[in-house]
């Protein structure tokens, strides 16, 4: 099974995950730029923050044999205050990057007018910068965010093949999957969806522009959700490459819009222990 | 605007079969071969011919390779005598008829030309009687490439008939200047023979220029050495073929390596790149740019005009270097993760570098530097730290303070980019000394770091020997390079 996770954020999992990700099929991934779980107060956390999905993260996925992709944008929480706010200003330079292939997460938390804003201005940027977008949709009051959402996109003018429209549930994703967006569902351990409900939906739904991801992060969550759903399908009935379709060429696709996605087999990989002598990943130890 | 095409000669690749040959040329990156007809490569005389060159010509479709015919097979028409018959011999008739095959090969191949010599001529020949032959035999060879619309190339060669640049020019003058007659050009043949340099032969052949072959010489020796172990001044022989225009194939030949061709040939690719340097343009005017050489990155070349025309631009171009170029390692049979070598990207970044510091005034480059580090990716901070090396002397204390930057960082590519000439020359001995530790400690092979000879001190070697024990003491490995420097000292 060939895996591409097209919502995970790795800043917050370990060198296992890694590893048990690789072992699992994961070979590309895509990690959303979102809210750490403690506010930020200032632009510069957010540029180091970028600073390092573009870099140190990007190759420390590399040293499990990993390619690592991200989001740039503002999230709905932070877009509330202030202090944050300015981060958009700096977007420009990191939507340039390589390896950035969309814009995101963006979308909406609590429905405020300021959410509102910072939602439109950076679906303008997604279109001046020709990457697709990532909308995640609310955790409360759902369906009304979803529709919500699906308004805004619309008003943007950018092309609903070029936006996913992540974390749908049942009562969400009839009205995505008539918007033309794709159509994102987060496997969770406790919350969101879980597998078996993933593969009702699939089963009502077909597998077109359908993508399934871990959303792995800092909460309680899991890096192989993609694994286990695709094992799950395979249970129900569906085909080897019904599995292909929604854990790897949907993502793919759907990113490829970008322009800006590397696939390749990364040149010489090897498992990180003896590359580095017997650190874990290159923490630098006593000497430096 | 189109370029010319950096390829290789099949005679260099004498023990390959053909497909694998042209397969491994495309492979390493050349968009170009020079196929030398042969026994063993496309023989002209076997009797499924004609099937052969619908096959040859499908894979350098498939492939993506230009192509250009060549006709110095050694021993393809007599297996005693080499080269014989030529076209100044008694009898160059066999010599006449393998041409205009090689013509007819030529265009079902969809070749750019057929390229040739004159041959030796012998002792007791007339050089009256060789040349009138040479004009007989040349327009004979000319009638069928007219015919069938191949562009034929006469190449000079040392210890020739036709051996300069003057001869093969004048012969075709006196055959009325044929359209389709034009010059191939070695040009380490012209470090060996001619009075003038391979960049002033280029200039002066100019649109007659057909097919050249690139190859490194010493004055006065007519033997084909890879790049740098001649004379020939690479960099301003290709900016004189970007000069002049030139948007043909660009073969390297080395026919006396066969035996490690796919070694050689990366080796000479890497000196190719590393070679291929900005050409010295004036004029910013679009309508003068038609003679400016894509090489292999058309986009590249844009790029530093328009940093040229607006510094501001590198900006937003420095960050698109790799989708555009991409980001292969420059010797990648020897440095798989272009830690020691760099990558395509960086060598690009470099080139955008060195063309920003010739445009913007040195106080205000320092700052523009600094941006781009300091927003920059892994990528972009490597070509950054690489391409400090180029900068002027005012920006040293910029570049000073981004190298420690990356040497806190753990990414060795940025490690290992810090490490290079500008850290060599410039670098505090304690700050130089950690970073030659920090290789050690990550993996950074010591090869990417510059002049190690010349800066090791003993504190270095102290240091290095403690590492060494600390390793023992844990029972690990003491890594190769460590274990090198202690016993070089």
């Amino acid at each position: 099974m060939r895996i591409f996770d097209p919502h995970i954020h790795m800043t917050s999992r370990t060198t296992d995950d890694y590893e048990a990700m690789f072992s699992a099929g994961v070979r590309a991934l895509v990690e959303p730029s979102f809210w750490l779980g403690q506010p930020r107060t200032s632009v510069a956390s957010f540029t180091d923050y970028f600073d390092s999905l573009i870099g140190w993260e990007r190759f420390r996925a590399a040293q499990f044999g990993i390619r690592h992709h991200c989001t740039i944008g503002l999230n709905p929480k932070e877009a509330n205050d202030p202090r944050c706010r300015e981060v958009l200003d700096v977007l420009p330079r990191y939507l340039a990057k390589d390896g950035v292939v969309a814009v995101g997460e963006l979308g909406y938390d609590s429905m405020t007018p300021e959410e509102d804003e910072v939602f439109a201005r950076q679906l303008t940027l997604a279109v001046e910068h020709e990457l697709p977008a990532l909308v995640h949709t609310p955790h409360r009051d759902k369906l009304v965010g979803t529709k919500r959402t699906l308004d805004v996109v619309h008003e943007s003018g950018i092309d609903p093949g070029r936006v996913i429209v992540d974390h749908l549930n049942e009562p969400t994703v009839a009205v995505v999957a008539d918007s033309g967006c794709w159509m994102g569902f987060s496997i969770y351990p406790d919350t969101k969806m879980d597998e078996q409900r993933m593969v009702a939906i699939l089963k009502e739904y077909g597998t077109d522009r359908m993508i399934v991801n871990s959303a792995a992060d800092w909460g309680r969550s899991d890096p192989l959700k993609t694994y286990k759903t695709g094992l799950a399908m395979l249970d129900a009935g569906f085909t080897e490459s019904d599995v292909d379709k929604v854990l790897w060429q949907n993502p793919v696709d759907f990113y490829a819009q970008s322009d800006r996605l590397v696939l390749d087999e990364l040149p010489g990989f090897a498992p990180s222990a003896e590359t580095f002598a017997g650190n874990s990943v290159l923490r630098g130890g006593g000497n430096t | 605007m189109t370029g010319f095409r950096l390829g290789y000669g099949t005679n260099g690749f004498a023990n390959h079969r053909l497909d694998d040959a042209l397969r491994v040329i495309a492979d390493l990156g050349y968009t170009s071969v020079a196929l030398t007809l042969d026994h063993n490569h496309l023989d002209p005389y076997a009797p499924d011919v004609s099937k052969q060159v619908d096959h040859v010509a499908n894979q350098l479709d498939g492939l993506g390779l230009r192509c250009v015919v060549e006709t110095g097979a050694r021993y393809l028409l007599d297996p005693d005598r080499k080269h014989y018959p030529t076209l100044v011999c008694e009898e160059p008739e066999r010599r006449i008829d393998f041409l205009t095959r090689a013509v007819r090969i030529a265009a079902g191949l969809g070749a750019d030309c057929v390229s040739f010599w004159s041959g030796i001529r012998p002792e007791h020949v007339p050089p009256d009687t060789a040349w009138r032959r040479m004009r007989v035999g040349v327009s004979e060879v000319l009638e069928e490439a007219t015919a069938l619309n191949v562009p034929l190339g006469l190449e000079p060669e040392p210890g020739m008939f036709v051996e300069h640049l003057s001869d093969a020019l004048r012969l075709r003058e006196e055959l009325g200047a044929p359209e389709l007659l034009g010059i191939t050009l070695d040009v380490g043949h012209c470090v060996a023979v001619e009075p003038e340099d391979a960049a002033t032969c280029i200039r002066r052949t100019g649109a007659l220029l057909v097919n050249v072959q690139l190859d490194d010489m010493r004055t006065g020796v007519h033997e084909h050495l890879e790049f740098g172990e001649g004379e020939l001044d690479l960099p301003a022989t290709l900016a004189a073929l970007s000069e002049v225009g030139y948007t043909g194939v660009a073969a390297v030949e080395l026919p006396r390596h066969s035996h490690a061709a796919p070694e050689v040939a990366g080796r000479a690719l890497a000196a190719l790149h590393a070679a291929l340097v900005p050409p010295n343009q004036e004029t910013t005017d679009g309508a003068d740019l038609e003679w400016v050489s894509d090489v292999d990155h058309p986009w590249l070349v844009e790029a530093e005009q328009r940093v040229r025309r607006n510094p501001a631009a590198i900006g937003t171009l420095f960050p698109a270097v790799g989708r555009k170029v991409g980001r292969a390692p420059l010797r990648p049979e020897a440095d798989q993760q272009g830690l020691v070598h760099g990558t395509v990207d960086d060598l690009a970044r470099i080139r955008l570098l060195a063309v920003l510091s010739e445009v913007l005034d040195p106080a205000l480059l320092s700052g523009e530097v600094a941006q781009l580090y300091r927003y920059g990716d892994d990528a972009e901070r490597r070509g950054v730290l690489r391409g400090l090396a180029v900068l002027p002397a005012a920006t040293v204390p910029t570049g000073l303070e981004l190298v420690k930057d990356a040497l806190r960082a753990n990414d060795i590519r940025l490690v290992a980019a810090a490490m290079g000439d500008f850290a060599a020359r410039h670098l505090d001995a304690h700050s130089w000394r950690h970073g030659v530790l920090k290789c050690l400690f990550v993996g950074v092979p010591l090869a990417a770091v510059s002049d190690v000879d010349g800066r090791t001190d003993e504190e270095l070697l102290r240091m290095v020997a403690d590492y060494a024990d600390e390793r023992r003491a844990a029972g690990r490995d003491v890594p190769a390079d460590a274990v090198k420097l202690l016993e070089a000292s």
